[in-house]
């Protein structure tokens, strides 16, 4: 019995035979494809609030009023409409800046990292850099909100920069709109920085070292050894996290947008998520919210293609 | 062989997991559909009495509570006693005001609810949700007796239209009067507050035809004088303009205009309601901001803090003025006291437009589409509303209110309760309060307002007796400088409300247009009127043009529609009670 299950997988054209040779992988992964069903896909059926007057109070789905696609036309057009468009952009301005921030960020302190002979003055520098991932985003934008405030209230980054005399006059960070996606972006690099460059240490590591001693005879040195070495072995490794990143550019975070945003930055602060939250669930607007949902994934899943098809254009390793 | 069967196990191991999970599921829907269902059934059916509750019967009711009092410490003594005594266990959640509409969003669009809930939310959303229970059929004589004695006279203003007929689904918990109303603490006071010290050392100046000038003259003067108030800045004024209190930024400019709270609109003598976010009473309430801006007068981080960064801020002692209501600082105001700074705590005054004569305050109003509700969750709710009817016992009321007799307050032999300075010092004492007293409770329950039937005011703060004991020297000696007995005197004389009164609790259905559009003028003030009051006063006029347009394209007359419908159908139910 043992030789004949062994000897099927060479028939590759008979896909039971396959089934019943992997048979162990597919159980083991049964119980994550029900995970995925349950929480991914049976959602989407709420998706049909999207076309209907939902009121919660009635329970079943099929009493609810069907209006079509008035929800879709109340949310892209009119005031709402301005309001979600300028929210869209929002939501991507941010996320790229904090994408292209972070990327640059953990891609240049990693490359530090990786030069660093000393271990001891190595780890305790990634230990500071790690730390504040593990502080919640809300803890996060207190901090950064009792930083950025005035000296009178303890703003730190104020007091520094006027006793270094950058400035004369405090900065009002949280209440100029200009600043906030800067505000934001910053937050992010501070907080994920460090945990950011853990894979790409990783995958240097995994860099033959015989290449470095081929570009050492060949006379380079140490920032040629950067470019010309590190950089391009872990060149796959940027492109598939970047992949991956761009499938979440929708998502721009929320608690420190929530936090810090009010009616002074709101034109630059409130993302899509922000508006689902105020219209949809305090509003009890639930089928305004899912559209926007609705639209988030949609945009998110040609974001991903495309990111993806491009990647294989470049000739890199692609995600899917 | 041995392969095949644990392939087979392991699939019936995964199918029986998954299984579980969703039969987990449906056992709940089917539970809360069963308690939703049955509900009205056992309401028509067991009208007749309510259960005793008793200690020999333990049970635990979930409570969600809207409020900005803090949850008891573990160790309450009254905890201790409704165990005891009924038997009764709370469990509480407690959402503070600025959390509460997102929340109830959550809960409306999960469909579980815990036993009993209480909030403030005055769109009745819960009501529309269906969240709460009709509670008709309990409010009898012979069942929830002291409900129904709480409700009989006002079953027209309380009972709510939530799609199913108007029946009552929360009792309020404020302002339904019995009795005289007494007190010197006019919790529902509105006004541009001033600090005590400021008055004093201006040599207690008259505060009588009160203008907006008048009134910044004075934080001015002050603020030159003392730069600063215990080694911190001297803020002169604050706004108000936390998550659901934006109308801190919003109402002002009715009250200048001589018209008293209601919410965004103006009702004229015809009863006809307008907003007035973009007049010209508005303007000049916000122009005459940003000059005072533009002279340092305006705290630069109004608009960027919370509530509680706000409520600290008051709590320094270094504000001298802000536009507020009283009960929305109380905990800044029991945290001056508490830190022995009276000269730092407010007193109301009323400025107004052009001799206007203020209106301010309103004769106390009950608060309708508020209070204390049983969910469609509850599986006994007839054990809930007999606890609420219990508490609602003029026994109850006065633990909640004025604590244990003989330990927080004493019994005259003529029947007066007193208080001796420690148990005034202990109910001002936050900490004290947490392990002794069940404040988040008692904000949301029904409460006897006014007076008891053995003469006692409601609570401590209402007994004229024990208001004059517990002011300290200092605001004795203030309010005899001022020829005043009560801080309510520092108000205007109320007169009648308009049968109406007040829109600003007339419930604008979630989904429709009324609500998106009051929606959009909160935060199109949001937006604009921060930045209009901060800008250099050579731009104010563009920013304001900019607001003004903005508003235009709102639809501004659904909402004024829906207000003037809410008038004149409170105008026909209302007017015979």
């Amino acid at each position: 019995m043992r030789a004949k299950t062994l000897a099927l997988p060479k028939n590759r054209r008979n896909i039971w035979g396959t089934i019943i040779s992997q048979r162990e992988l597919i159980i083991m992964s049964v119980p994550l494809l029900l995970y995925k069903i349950l929480f991914s896909y049976v959602p989407i059926t709420g998706w049909t609030m999207a076309f209907q007057n939902f009121k919660p109070a009635i329970r079943n789905t099929f009493d609810q009023q069907w209006v079509g696609f008035d929800n879709f036309v109340k949310l892209f057009t009119g005031i709402n409409g301005e309001r979600f468009i300028r929210d869209i952009r929002n939501t991507l301005a941010q996320s790229i800046l904090t994408l292209v921030v972070g990327y640059l960020g953990a891609i240049v302190l990693s490359l530090l990292l990786n030069e660093v002979k000393n271990i001891g003055f190595k780890s305790i520098i990634q230990n500071i850099t790690y730390m504040p991932h593990f502080l919640s985003w809300i803890i996060v934008a207190g901090l950064v909100s009792s930083a950025l405030a005035l000296p009178s209230s303890g703003g730190i980054v104020n007091i520094v920069l006027m006793k270094l005399h950058i400035i004369n006059e405090p900065v009002q960070f949280l209440s100029n709109p200009d600043y906030f996606w800067g505000v934001v972006a910053g937050s992010h690099l501070w907080k994920e920085l460090g945990w950011n460059t853990i894979i790409y240490l990783a995958a240097m590591t995994a860099i033959d070292p015989a290449l470095y001693e081929a570009a050492e005879i060949d006379g380079a040195n140490r920032y040629h050894k950067m470019w010309n070495v590190t950089l391009p072995s872990i060149k796959p490794t940027i492109v598939i996290l970047l992949i991956m990143s761009i499938g979440w550019i929708l998502e721009a975070g929320f608690e420190i947008q929530y936090f810090l945003g009010n009616g002074l930055v709101i034109e630059k602060a409130e993302t899509i998520d922000i508006f689902v939250l105020n219209y949809g669930i305090k509003m009890g607007n639930y089928s305004l919210a899912t559209v926007a949902g609705i639209f988030k994934t949609g945009v998110s899943i040609i974001l991903i293609a495309g990111a993806n098809f491009i990647a294989g254009r470049l000739g890199e390793e692609k995600l899917i | 062989m041995k392969r095949f069967a644990s392939l087979v196990l392991a699939a019936a191991i995964a199918v029986a997991m998954s299984a579980c999970g969703n039969g987990s599921d449906s056992a709940t829907s089917t539970q809360s559909a069963a308690s939703t269902g049955s509900a009205p059934s056992t309401t028509a059916s067991s009208g007749s009495s309510l259960p005793v509750l008793s200690p020999d019967n333990p049970v635990e009711l979930s409570i969600w509570i809207t409020t900005s009092q803090q949850a008891p410490s573990a160790d309450n003594k009254l905890t201790k006693m409704l165990k005891d005594k009924l038997g009764v266990t709370l469990n509480y959640e407690i959402i503070t005001p600025d959390n509460q509409d997102q929340k109830i969003g959550v809960m409306l669009a999960g469909g579980e609810y815990p036993d009993i809930i209480g909030s403030t939310d005055q769109n009745a959303r819960l009501v529309t949700g269906g969240a709460y229970i009709p509670l008709d059929d309990y409010l009898k004589p012979e069942a929830a007796g002291a409900l129904y004695e709480h409700v009989k006279p006002y079953w027209n203003k309380i009972a709510y239209d939530g799609g199913q007929g108007k029946h009552i689904y929360q009792i309020p918990n404020y302002n339904r009067f019995y009795g005289d109303i007494v007190g010197g603490v006019n919790y529902s006071a509105s006004g541009f507050w001033i600090q005590k010290a400021v008055l004093a050392d201006q040599g207690y100046p008259d505060l009588s035809n009160m203008t907006i000038e008048k009134y910044f003259k004075m934080l001015e003067d002050y603020k030159n004088k003392y730069p600063k108030i215990d080694g911190q800045d001297t803020i002169a004024f604050e706004i108000l303009c936390a998550q659901g209190r934006e109308w801190g930024l919003t109402n002002p400019p009715e009250y200048l205009a001589g018209a008293p709270n209601n919410g965004g609109v103006i009702v004229d003598e015809n009863n006809v309601a307008a907003v007035f976010a973009d007049k010209d009473v508005a303007k000049r309430y916000y122009k005459y901001l940003n000059e005072m801006n533009a002279k340092g007068m305006v705290d630069k981080e109004s608009f960027t803090q919370t509530l509680d960064q706000y409520l600290a801020k008051l709590a320094t002692g270094r504000v001298l003025g802000m536009y507020d209501q009283r009960w929305s600082y109380g905990n800044a105001h029991d945290a001056l006291v508490a830190a022995n700074k009276v000269e730092r705590t407010y007193v109301a005054t009323m400025p107004t437009f052009d001799g206007k004569a203020p209106y301010y305050a309103d004769r106390d109003v009950m608060n309708i589409n508020q209070g204390v509700g049983v969910s469609v969750s509850c599986k006994k709710p007839e054990v809930a509303i007999a606890f609420i009817n219990t508490m609602m016992n003029e026994d109850w009321q006065k633990i909640l209110a004025w604590g244990v007799e003989g330990e927080d307050y004493q019994k005259g032999a003529d029947g007066k309760f007193t208080r001796n300075e420690q148990q005034r010092a202990n109910s001002t004492d936050l900490i004290w309060r947490s392990s002794n007293r069940l404040m988040a409770l008692t904000d949301i329950m029904p409460k006897h307002n006014g007076t008891y039937s053995d003469g006692n005011a409601y609570s401590p703060e209402d007994q004229p007796e024990e208001f004059f004991a517990t002011l300290k020297q200092y605001d004795q000696d203030f309010l005899t400088k001022y020829n005043k007995k009560t801080w309510r005197d520092f108000n205007n004389q109320p007169p009648e409300n308009p049968v109406y009164y007040p829109a600003w609790n007339i419930a604008l259905p979630d989904g429709s247009d009324a609500q998106m559009a009051d929606k959009q003028l909160k935060d199109t003030a949001l937006q604009f009127l921060p930045k209009a009051i901060m800008a250099s006063p050579d731009k104010f006029e563009s920013i304001w043009s900019e607001y003004t347009t903005a508003i235009g394209k709102i639809n501004v007359k659904s909402y004024e529609d829906a207000i003037n419908a809410g008038i004149q159908d409170r105008i026909k139910n209302w007017a015979t009670k």
